[in-house]
């Protein structure tokens, strides 16, 4: 069964449209990853999949149920870590899980969680004195409370350091493993490449691309850039034989780009080129196209502004 | 059911560890008890109900409006309750958890301010602890769950505190929980009928003042019941898990349908003046309850005198009577009255007046004004107007073979009418009591009149004399509501007239008290200055066994053990 079916949904807000028509399937097991910039339609997308929000029109299926009609039943199977949640300040890491496993028919253990999170340690710890990453890991335990079938992690390591977030990275990994459905939303490139089987790009309440991070490179109009230093500059007379490859000098000729469709090929046949004609190379550098180019080239915007 | 019960205990939790809700909930109530305590229940022991209702009160109040309402506001704003939102709950146990809390966190508060003042201030223990306990209980609930209703209709934290004031500063000043109801303007007193803490005051006073139950104070408990399940319903439907998700702002008008018992109230209130009349008479209740001692005065106990003696009232009733000198009033912690060149008698009683139709309140309080504390009343006994001070109405006895009712007040009006002359106005207190039309009126007719006196004074003095040496017992009546002869002062002139007619004076005065509560059946409580008698007394300057007239020279009047405020008496209505 398709653990997400979405088939031309619209929002309106008035007259704003904030979903303009979006579909897309998510099959079990699948890590998805909507990508936008803020206010493109990610979260209300998001929260009417949740049963929070009220559609416009358009057909939704999550884990089966309308999430309009079949509120209460959705909401025990399925796990949430929404942005700009709080707790109150005084309850304690433990008390907060066995609090919201009460919520539910059937939960899992809260020591269990909170060993596998690394919160066992600080289980008797106000929530208001916790650290942000230790905050994030809970509101994580929290949305696994019910051993969710489906899990949305609604920018999970938005405004948290370089070394939590890879924290965060690791975890959502290791349920990545076990098989989890997950959909996440972010506008953090690198997470939706690290961590998501397919991505979606939302923009304006509509998706532009969709598919796995690796076909949406591949979909890059740009090529992939090779930037090879040499140790001395080259004489001016001889002129490089790549296929398919434009080929740069700068002036001194000490460094050589090449932007190429592919990339490997082009690189090997420099390379060699190079070591006929007596060049020493200093340094290789090969830059594939990311997913923020593909935004660029799709949006013409950048995705954190 | 589980979900309810976690949710009861997390709150439960989260309250304790609060350290704003402890201090207000217990040290800031707790200090406010020890102060005003303090002030008022250690030298003046009347106004220490008072103190334990503000107490209580002021504890409802903050616990409904700032523990449920601000509390609740916060949770939406600070997004915790959008946390809540992705569960399958339903606000339902969210809002009953908040009002079980509060409840479970205030009763042992209640219960400890009960405690300190039985214990520690000699309170008495409230006769009917378990409709005490209920009705506080019921107003706990109910101001919870307005706070909740409030919190539901709010945008922001700001419109949150701005429309909380707005309840609460009201409720505390006007309801009557601290400034006395009797101080406030009369515009205020109508706005306070329609707020809900008035009936909590009202009927937590009435409870531990007048041992009073539930049901006697069932609209205000059934007020109370009806707002608190519109406000929980409404808070329910109107509730919100995100600050994102605004309410429109007529949606505050749902507030006024949450308070529709009150408003409803209120208005019937207006109508039927029941509750002022309650009002009226606690006050009375409180006065009552303050010690008074009234020491080196003459006393004339009913029947014989003490040269210099003192008496102790409280409860509304003489404690004690000293034939000397009393200890100090420190000691007793009395309000000390001094009573040298005074003398304190048994409030004076009317053995006979008539009415027509229904009495005023007014007469009544003419009555005691002039130091009289039950009256007579021939034909059928009328309703006494409730809550307003005045004299009591029994059913008045008529001459018999063993009784004599004399009243020489109507034989000397009978003849001064005929005469032309006029005695009666003359009288100071008549002229205090009387209403001016009535006065000028009496002038007129007097004036109109001709004709020689008439003897109907002097033949009614006679049969006095007669019945007197006869050795019946009399009874001074008199006859007041026969116009023109106006309602209180006329047993002052009677015990003038008997004396003149020969009767010595202390026989008069027996006659005007312990002999009149005799015949009108009051003997067992007025008419006597001795210990577990009603405190119903009137200290007169000067000395009435030497000069009668003496008697309209009136310092102080106590009645039921409150010192009657004279000037008032006939003001109010």
């Amino acid at each position: 069964m398709t653990a997400i079916r979405v088939c031309g949904l619209t929002k309106r807000y008035g007259s704003f449209e904030a979903v303009r028509g979006i579909d897309f399937e998510v099959p079990p097991g699948e890590v998805f990853g909507l990508l936008g910039p803020n206010g493109a339609g990610k979260t209300t997308t998001v929260e009417i999949l949740e049963g929070l929000r009220s559609r416009t029109s358009g057909k939704v299926a999550v884990l089966g149920f309308d999430p309009a009609v079949q509120v209460r039943a959705l909401k025990e199977r399925i796990g949430v870590c929404l942005q700009a949640t709080n707790l109150p300040d005084k309850i304690t890491v433990r008390e907060a899980l066995e609090f919201f496993a009460s919520f539910y028919p059937r939960p899992a253990s809260p020591r269990e969680l909170l060993e596998r999170l690394q919160l066992w340690e600080r289980r008797n710890t106000f929530y208001s004195k916790l650290s942000g990453g230790q905050k994030q890991r809970l509101a994580l335990a929290l949305a696994l409370i019910n051993n969710p079938q489906l899990l949305f992690l609604d920018e999970p390591t938005a405004g948290l350091d370089p070394q939590v977030r890879l924290e965060i990275h690791n975890l959502i990994l290791e349920l990545k493993e076990a098989r989890r459905t997950i959909l996440l939303t972010t506008h953090y490139i690198e997470e939706a490449e690290r961590l998501c089987d397919r991505v979606a790009i939302i923009d304006h309440g509509k998706i532009i691309a969709m598919g796995t991070p690796a076909e949406m490179q591949a979909r890059a109009v740009d090529h992939s850039r090779i930037e090879i230093r040499l140790e001395q500059p080259l004489s001016a007379d001889c002129a490089p034989v790549a296929s398919e490859a434009q080929i740069q000098w700068n002036q001194e000729r000490t460094v050589l780009f090449a932007t190429s469709l592919q990339p490997t090929r082009t690189l090997i046949e420099l390379v060699k080129w190079l070591e006929q004609n007596g060049a020493s190379i200093a340094d290789i550098h090969l830059q594939r196209p990311t997913l923020e180019d593909v935004f660029l080239e799709l949006t013409g915007k950048r995705l954190r502004d | 059911m589980r979900s309810y019960w976690a949710h009861i205990r997390i709150h439960l939790k989260l309250t304790f560890r609060d350290r704003l809700v402890v201090f207000f909930n217990y040290v800031f109530p707790l200090l406010f008890f020890f102060i005003f305590a303090q002030v008022f229940g250690s030298s003046r022991s009347a106004a220490f109900t008072q103190v334990v209702s503000m107490v209580l009160i002021i504890g409802v109040l903050g616990n409904g409006f700032f523990g449920a309402g601000i509390r609740a506001i916060q949770d939406r704003e600070l997004n915790i309750l959008r946390r809540y939102k992705v569960a399958p709950i339903t606000p339902t146990p969210l809002l009953l958890a908040s009002i079980i809390t509060g409840w479970v966190n205030y009763l042992p508060m209640a219960l400890l301010v009960l405690g300190l003042s039985h214990f520690g201030f000699g309170m008495a223990f409230p006769a009917n602890w378990i409709s005490l306990l209920a009705f506080l209980s019921l107003g706990i609930i109910c101001f919870r769950a307005i706070g909740l209703m409030i919190a539901s209709v709010v945008n922001s934290a700001q419109e949150g505190q701005i429309l909380i004031q707005l309840f609460y500063f009201p409720m505390l000043l006007l309801s009557g929980a601290t400034l006395p109801f009797e101080l406030l303007p009369a515009w205020a007193q109508r706005v306070a009928q329609f707020l809900p803490a008035s009936y909590l005051c009202l009927g937590l006073q009435g409870i531990l003042l007048r041992g009073e139950n539930l049901a006697e104070n069932w609209q205000a408990v059934l007020a109370l019941a009806i707002t608190t399940l519109a406000a929980t319903f409404l808070s329910v439907k109107l509730f919100r898990w995100e600050k994102e998700e605004r309410i429109r702002g007529t949606a505050k008008l749902w507030l006024l349908a949450g308070l529709l018992p009150f408003l409803l109230l209120g208005a019937w209130e207006a109508h039927t003046q029941n509750s002022a009349a309650k009002v009226r008479a606690l006050t009375h209740e409180m006065r009552r309850n303050q010690i008074y001692l009234i020491r080196d005065a003459r006393i004339f106990t009913g029947d014989e005198v003490v040269d210099s003696g003192a008496v102790l009232l409280r409860g509304g009733k003489i404690i004690q009577l000293w034939r000397g000198p009393a200890p100090p009033a420190k000691t007793l912690h009395a309000e000390l009255i001094e009573g040298a060149g005074k003398t304190l008698l048994p409030a004076f009683i009317d053995a006979h007046v008539m009415f027509q139709g229904e009495p005023s309140s007014r007469d009544l309080a003419a009555y005691l004004y002039c130091g009289v504390a039950a009256v007579g009343v021939s034909g059928d006994l009328p309703q006494t107007p409730q809550g307003e001070l005045g004299a009591e109405l029994v059913q008045a006895v008529s001459s018999s073979e063993g009784v004599y009712v004399s009243a020489l007040t109507a034989a000397e009006m009978e003849d001064a009418s005929a005469a032309g002359g006029n005695a009666i106005v003359e009288d100071s207190l008549v002229q205090q009591v009387a209403p001016a039309g009535v006065l000028e009126e009496w002038k007129r007719r007097v004036a109109g009149s001709a004709g020689a006196g008439g003897s109907h004074l002097q033949r009614a003095s006679q049969k006095l004399i007669q019945a007197w040496k006869a050795g019946r017992a009399l009874a001074a009546a008199s006859c007041a509501g026969f116009p023109p002869l106006v309602h209180g002062p006329g047993i002052h002139r009677e015990l003038q007239l008997w004396v003149k007619a020969g009767i010595p004076a202390h026989r008069a005065l027996a006659a005007a008290t312990a002999g009149n509560a005799k015949l009108l059946g009051l003997g067992d409580r007025m008419g006597r200055v001795a210990p577990g008698y009603d405190a119903t007394l009137v200290l007169v300057n000067g000395n009435p066994l030497t000069a009668i007239d003496a008697t309209e020279n009136i310092a102080a009047v106590f009645f039921k053990g409150e010192r009657v405020i004279r000037s008032e008496l006939l003001e109010r209505r």
